[in-house]
């Protein structure tokens, strides 16, 4: 594993733990998101490996280094920062060369190295302005031209993309991937974005409260959340969770009633929203749902359903819903093959 | 804003820079006039000035010297208080500890005693250890006032920078004092440049300590003027040459860094 985390839990003088025990590794050359919400940890986990935070306990491995106590500078690592932290007194071109200027690398070379990552980076108009002069996205390139210009093994991100517009963010998003994939470098991207996180991650890591929920590719994590946190994490809308009991094969909660592979008891069911499918009223599998409200988010088309107990179910459909009005009863299934499972005490997927 | 009230307002800054200025003015027509015109009982604006108050006193009486001293006290004491002062306030930016608000009010409250109450223990602090009667004495005691003006002001100038500079400084490769030094400081420039001046026109124009530190040697302008106070009576020309000799460098100075300085004063007065 070229980084790890070994059982590092930082905890904060107010007495907050930021990171309980977390056990984390991967290779050099991913794109490695750290996603969860805010208060999850995410971002201490990325100023640790930066070593601008130091562990309460637990070690932090670069290559097989022990680096848990090493400053910043000797680590070998990039770092860009949500609000860009550029140099306001220095123009764009000593921005980028500045980690050069501090490793005494020759003029030539600077010029050369500056550059070409401006040329990559599409920044090469404005290297002589001063950073007061640039735009959101021009001064986010900057950074990531400033992290990356002294050829750092690690570049970590810090919510890199979320002091930009939308669009902006689209485009840059699909920049970096395209400078991941140029570069050949690790990649630490630290989001709370799950659409960021799932087109950039080679692997991502889901964090709750601390503590690491998930770490694997973001297509297994979308298609088998390991949690009922990470169900309703991901995807948009999240996924439906819906508390019930099954009997003889049949899961009940409310008006919801659907074939189930699973023995008697308590269980959490859960159900992306765009797998639900619309049914013939009189279809054996069929059950009856009040919409409660419709959103037209075209081309898509939520609908909310209010079940028994107060729990919302939303469904997602490309299927022309004009005719449906609120109040209006509709007739739905679940798919066997699309339902996921959860362990009501615990939240634990079960198989 | 209306018409009527803008020639309001213009009034008022009239009344207010006349009132400010006229002492100055007199001060200025004094040091260029003859004995005569200075104690005549009708105040005169137009007179025969005599440029002879100026070498009578910088000259005859060698108040030269006495600038130079003012220079490097003023100087010294400025730089002292920098040195110390502003890590100081870096860390007070910056850092968490246990009762760092508390400290920091302690800086300011070594500024509310008057200053004559520790006037006589710092003499005789000063004589114990073989100070008194030399510009260091005069240049530390400075230092001790300035000192927490620098923390104070500081604070604010080094709050105003993102945390996540020195951190992108770190990253960038240089070890924490480097980033402090070598981005921060440059970054902070202009707030230096008004709390130094700052410093400068209060030790300048210190006269308590320095009068009671240093008898002779080393008296900077300030201890000189009360000098040309004699028993055949005072010598007001020489007394206004001084003033005007030593108010030059806080006017200029203080034109120059005038935008700053009241910034870093009103960053004291919000963020304490």
């Amino acid at each position: 594993m070229a980084v790890s985390f070994k059982e590092v839990t930082k905890r904060f003088a107010d007495g907050t733990v930021a990171l309980d025990r977390l056990d984390l590794g991967f290779d050099l050359g991913e794109f490695i998101v750290l996603l969860g919400p805010s208060g999850s940890g995410k971002t201490t986990a990325c100023r640790l490996l930066a070593g601008l935070e130091q562990p309460s306990s637990g070690r932090i491995e670069i290559e097989g280094r022990d680096v848990t106590n090493v400053p910043p500078r000797f680590r070998g690592i990039g770092m860009v920062f949500q609000n860009y932290a550029l140099y306001s007194h220095k123009t764009v071109f000593e921005n980028i060369a500045y980690p050069l200027r501090i490793r005494k690398v020759a003029a030539a070379e600077i010029e050369r190295s500056v550059k070409d990552m401006a040329e990559l980076l599409r920044i090469a108009h404005y290297l002589q302005r001063k950073p007061a002069q640039l735009s959101g996205g021009q001064a986010q390139r900057v950074a990531v031209a400033r992290a990356l210009v002294w050829q750092p093994a690690i570049c970590l991100m810090d919510e890199p993309l979320s002091n930009l517009d939308a669009l902006l963010r689209l485009h840059m998003r699909t920049e970096l991937n395209r400078l991941h994939r140029k570069l050949d470098k690790t990649f630490v991207f630290v989001t709370h974005d799950q659409e960021e996180a799932m087109t950039l991650a080679t692997r991502m890591a889901v964090l709750k409260e601390g503590r690491l929920v998930q770490f694997d590719e973001p297509k297994t994590i979308y298609r088998r959340p390991a949690n009922r946190f990470v169900a309703e994490f991901m995807g948009r809308p999240a996924m439906n969770t819906i508390d019930g009991v099954v009997k003889g094969g049949i899961f009940k909660a409310g008006a919801v009633a659907c074939a189930v592979d699973r023995p008697d008891g308590p269980v959490t069911l859960g159900i992306r929203p765009e797998q639900i499918e619309f049914m013939a009223s009189n279809a054996p599998a069929a059950m009856t749902l009040t919409v409660d409200v419709k959103e037209a988010i075209e081309p898509d088309t939520l609908l909310i359903f209010q079940n028994a107990g107060g729990q919302a179910i939303t469904l997602r459909t490309q299927t022309n819903c004009d005719a449906i009005e609120p109040g209006q009863p509709v007739s739905v299934s679940f798919p066997k093959q699309a339902l996921h499972y959860f362990d009501a005490a615990t939240g634990k997927r079960v198989e | 804003m209306s018409k009527s009230w803008k020639i309001l307002a213009i009034g008022i800054l009239a009344c207010v820079l006349v009132l400010a200025l006229t002492p100055y003015v007199w001060i200025l027509l004094t040091s260029f006039k003859g004995r005569l015109d200075i104690l005549s009982t009708q105040p005169t604006w137009f007179f025969m000035p005599t440029f002879a108050n100026y070498p009578a006193v910088f000259i005859d009486k060698e108040y030269l010297p006495l600038v130079f001293n003012s220079l490097v006290i003023s100087l010294g004491s400025t730089v002292l208080s920098i040195l110390i002062g502003a890590p100081a306030a870096y860390v007070f930016a910056r850092t968490d500890f246990a009762g760092k608000e508390d400290l920091f009010f302690f800086f300011l409250t070594t500024r509310m005693a008057p200053p004559i109450a520790i006037a006589v223990p710092l003499f005789l602090f000063f004589t114990t250890i073989g100070l008194t009667d030399t510009i260091y004495a005069v240049v530390i005691a400075h230092t001790s006032f300035n000192l927490s003006l620098v923390v104070w002001m500081m604070r604010g100038f080094f709050a105003e920078i993102p945390k996540e500079i020195d951190e992108a400084a770190m990253m960038d490769g240089r070890s924490k004092l480097g980033a402090f030094v070598r981005v921060i400081v440059p970054l902070a420039a202009p707030g230096l440049a008004a709390t130094a001046v700052l410093c400068f026109i209060m030790s300048w124009n210190e006269f308590l300590y320095a009068f009671i530190l240093v008898a002779f040697e080393g008296r900077p302008l300030t201890v000189g003027i009360p000098g040309l106070i004699t028993p055949h009576g005072t010598l007001w020309g020489q007394v206004a040459a001084v003033a005007v000799v030593a108010t030059l460098p806080i006017i200029v100075f203080t034109f120059l860094v005038q935008r700053h300085l009241v910034r870093g004063l009103t960053f004291g007065a919000v963020k304490g």
